[in-house]
């Protein structure tokens, strides 16, 4: 039995806009692929230097636009459909005539820590609220929403089960048919539509689900309550969240490869492996040459991509990477041995698994949320589990790389407020707007510790990591609303 | 090292109170903290900030504060970025609209600007806002919202060019006593002398009164707010929807940030949030600004107040232990910050008890002296 998250496999070819243009895609399939077949990179803008950012399978600001006029929609998680209507956010007073852009000749010294907080317009007084509504009107993600645009709770749903699955992967399925197979019952949450195919075409072996599985395609894991015992997901398109309570909870949520620490690692074009295999294997874009970097040994890797196609040029280790560049997209790759033109770059490693869900089921603490264990009734299966690999970035670090692609944060801004003496992360993070952007804390957090362990020495787990907050986009207020009925609060024993 | 003055807890109240002693002249001045800076109420609250409320009491003393709040960036020298853009009070029953009334006459009184508003003006300053339910509305032109990061880094800033020393990451483990004076912290086995101790320690502030042997009525209270995805402008004005218990404006950066209480959430000190308070603040928002139903909830988070019986601060010197000073209790902290941080350097460095800090002295309770205050918005 399967929830459909609302995707379909058409393909049939319609005409959506992007920025009024007029484009031809496959119907059924994301919509920021479809752009990036058709030559569309830059979709999004970072919040102060106005970099321009893409489809990138890791940061986020590259991939949230207007939806149909709405703001801060997953462009990646859109269907195509006739006459679907894209635009940029982040942009004034439009994507084509882009005012906005003057804020790159700004020197980026002067935008640390935010655009807020200058002398000589003192907050509370009347020169201040002019000074806000620039503010306002530069740091905003998308235009506002109509104020009558109608609106309504959509009521949400209780699922209970035996044991609930994060993950449709290899890991997840086994995990599905072994408590099948021991007569429980199972739901299975899934990220994708088609859970598992990213890792099929990269050799993995795909068990077959049973039928008896209730699966949630297309469904977002949100958020953990109350040590796990309450999980929340909710259709990426759209539709009621869910509520589930099962006995035990695994998490096969898998890995993600992390880019560098260099500068120009979020440049349109760089992509994770998988996204990179998405883009080609299902959507059929051609991604010109590559240069594959990544953790350990690539043959496998690169032979795979060479099989369905992928023109790779070279093959490196991620640590040999000093820097990417480029303008509107990647142009260059420069190693330590020299520079390497080419249209795309693919890293494959390191890897590490997103934090966010184990944190918030095992999450407590007075001064400061910390998750030292998991609670019992939760494991972490497959590739997830495996210790995160150190990330990459070159003998000195270069202050011009990027902690936080979406929020604009750089090494540079760290090293000045360690040298400061605020080497906490929460410290950094309320200084900096470090992970409060769309991604809110994965991959920044880890790419943060990477910098401060360069800058101080320590190690990288020394430093740990913010509160990883839920929802975090994952559930909009009419879907959250939808689950009063269904909740009520816990009282002191 | 012997401190003039020991400030227990680094949050707004205390940096604040340290900026003002060092204003009078003090050395000297030790602020401790067990968490890191920004880590507790100061920096999870919902940084509204309104003059006016239905009693004089604490009219007089928020009106005094709303003032400082105005000229804060340049007293620190760092911009506090207070946004005088206009906070209203909403009531959506005969009860609420009542203590509406009672807020205009006595801010009227008090000489803070307060005003109805019409049907139309609330049509124009809150249209994204279903106007259907609203009984009354007053109006605080010069009432807004002071983002609390700005104003934290301003503090911290403008403590260390001042010379006060800042100490966070740092439990206070005791407060020394000679019979019936403090004398000092002890910070494990550290022991440092001071003329004075202050607890400002938000919901933890019971306990460290413990370590000198008194008491402290209330007790902590966890509140939880969120953000929505960041917009431009759609909303001016902060919001107050006292039945509904919500709260929530626009920040500068474009996000929606607010919260509401639940009945019977009553869990202990943890930071951990919980979805009650999530959905039911959802369900307040579709019901009252149905065009955000399809935005994403970025982020959600926790935080603890010290909720007294009326929910009012505990301002001044304790009375069972002389120079023990006490900042607590308090729920408008930021908004109140500035005045608190104004009459206890007052009252510590000349010994004279401000008559618009009195009201809200430490053992009011016991004298049977609770304030009586309705246009809070917070269950009571």
């Amino acid at each position: 039995m399967t929830i459909d998250g609302g995707e379909s496999a058409a393909a049939e070819r319609v005409t959506i806009h992007w920025q009024g243009r007029a484009i031809d895609a496959p119907a059924g399939e994301d919509a920021a692929a479809a752009l990036f077949a058709a030559g569309i990179l830059v979709l999004g803008y970072s919040r102060k230097f106005h970099r321009p950012l893409g489809l990138s399978g890791v940061f986020l600001a590259g991939v949230k636009g207007h939806v149909e006029g709405l703001p801060n929609q997953r462009v990646d998680l859109t269907p195509v459909r006739a006459g679907l209507a894209l635009r940029a956010q982040n942009v004034w007073p439009n994507g084509r005539f882009d005012l906005q852009r003057l804020a790159r000749l700004i020197p980026r010294r002067w935008l640390r820590g935010g655009f807020e907080h200058p002398a000589w317009l003192p907050g509370g007084s009347r020169r201040f609220q002019i000074w806000e509504s620039f503010l306002r009107l530069m740091a905003g993600g998308g235009d506002a929403v109509e104020p009558n645009r109608p609106g309504a709770s959509l009521p949400g749903e209780r699922l209970m089960a035996d044991v609930a699955i994060v993950g449709g992967g290899p890991a997840g399925r086994q995990a599905a048919r072994r408590a099948m197979e021991s007569g429980r019952s199972v739901i299975l949450v899934s990220r994708s539509s088609q859970p598992g195919a990213i890792a099929a075409a990269l050799g993995a072996d795909l068990p077959a689900l049973p039928d008896s599985v209730l699966r949630l395609a297309g469904h977002e894991a949100a958020a953990l309550y109350r040590q796990g015992r309450l999980l929340v997901c909710a259709p990426r398109a759209g539709g009621p969240a869910k509520l589930i309570e099962a006995r035990q909870l695994l998490l096969a949520t898998g890995r993600l490869s992390i880019p560098p620490l260099v500068p120009g690692a979020d440049l349109p074009g760089v992509l994770e492996l998988r996204k990179a295999v998405e883009l080609i294997q299902g959507h059929g874009a051609t991604l010109g040459r590559i240069v594959l970097i990544g953790a350990g040994d690539l043959t496998g890797v690169g032979r795979r991509l060479g099989g369905l196609g992928a023109n790779i040029l070279a093959m490196r280790p991620a640590g040999a990477l000093r820097r990417i560049e480029g303008r509107q997209r990647i142009e260059r790759a420069i190693f330590e041995s020299g520079g390497i033109g080419c249209d795309s770059l693919v890293h494959a490693g390191p890897w590490r698994a997103d934090p966010t869900l184990p944190f918030q089921a095992g999450a407590d603490g007075e001064f400061r949320l910390s998750a030292s264990r998991l609670p019992p009734h939760i494991e972490i299966v497959g590739s997830a589990a495996i210790p995160p690999e150190p990330i990459a970035h070159g003998p000195a670090l270069d202050d011009a790389a990027m902690v936080c692609p979406c929020m604009d944060v750089t090494v540079g801004e760290i090293r000045d407020l360690v040298a400061a003496g605020h080497d906490h992360v929460e410290e950094l993070k309320r200084l900096t707007g470090c992970g409060m952007g769309p991604c809110q804390g994965f991959p920044c957090w880890d790419l943060l510790a990477a910098a401060l362990a360069a800058i101080t020495g320590q190690s990288a787990e020394s430093f740990g990591h913010p509160s990883y907050r839920p929802p975090r986009g994952a559930l909009t207020v009419a879907q959250a609303a939808g689950l009063a009925h269904l909740v009520q609060p816990e009282r002191e024993p | 090292m012997r401190a003039s003055v020991a400030i227990i807890g680094g949050g707004i109240q205390g940096l604040m109170l340290a900026f003002c002693l060092a204003e009078r002249g003090l050395k000297d001045i030790l602020v401790l903290d067990a968490g890191y800076w920004q880590g507790g109420a100061s920096g999870r609250n919902g940084t509204l900030v309104r003059p006016g409320f239905s009693s004089v009491e604490w009219t007089r003393f928020f009106g005094h504060s709303h003032r400082l709040w105005l000229g804060l960036s340049r007293r620190l020298g760092h911009n506090v970025m207070f946004s005088r853009r206009g906070y209203a009070v909403l009531a959506e029953s005969e009860r609420t609209a009542a203590i509406c009334e009672r807020m205009l006459v006595v801010n009227g009184e008090c000489g803070i600007a307060a005003r109805p508003m019409t049907r139309e003006e609330l049509r124009r300053r809150l249209s994204p806002l279903v106007q259907t339910g609203i009984k009354s509305a007053v109006f605080f032109d010069a009432g807004g919202t002071a983002p609390h990061h700005a104003a934290m880094k301003g503090l911290f800033a403008a403590c260390q060019a001042r010379g006060v020393t800042l100490r966070y990451r740092t439990r206070v483990t005791g407060i020394e006593r000679q019979g019936l004076r403090a004398v000092g912290v002890r910070l494990g086995h550290e022991l440092v002398g001071a003329h004075n101790v202050v607890i400002a320690a938000v919901a933890h502030s019971p306990a460290v009164a413990r370590l000198a042997g008194v008491e402290l009525e209330g007790r902590p209270r966890r509140l939880e707010a969120c953000a929505i995805e960041p917009t431009r402008a759609f909303l001016d004005p902060a919001l107050a929807l006292l039945d509904r218990t919500l709260y929530l404006h626009q920040t500068a950066r474009g996000e929606i940030v607010g919260g509401c209480e639940v009945e019977g959430d009553t869990a202990g000190l943890t930071l951990a949030s919980d979805l009650p308070v999530l959905a039911q603040y959802a369900r307040h928002l579709v019901e009252m600004i149905p065009a955000l139903a399809d935005l994403g909830i970025l982020r959600q988070w926790a935080g603890h107040i010290h909720a007294t019986a009326d929910l009012a601060p505990l301002l001044g010197p304790h009375p069972d232990c002389h120079d023990l000073w006490i900042s607590a209790g308090w729920s408008y902290g930021i908004a109140g910050a500035p005045a608190a941080g104004d009459l206890l350097a007052k009252a510590i460095v000349t010994g004279a008890i401000d008559d618009r800090m009195a009201p809200f002295a430490v053992d009011r309770k016991q004298r049977g002296k609770l304030i009586q205050e309705g246009a809070i918005v917070a269950i009571n």
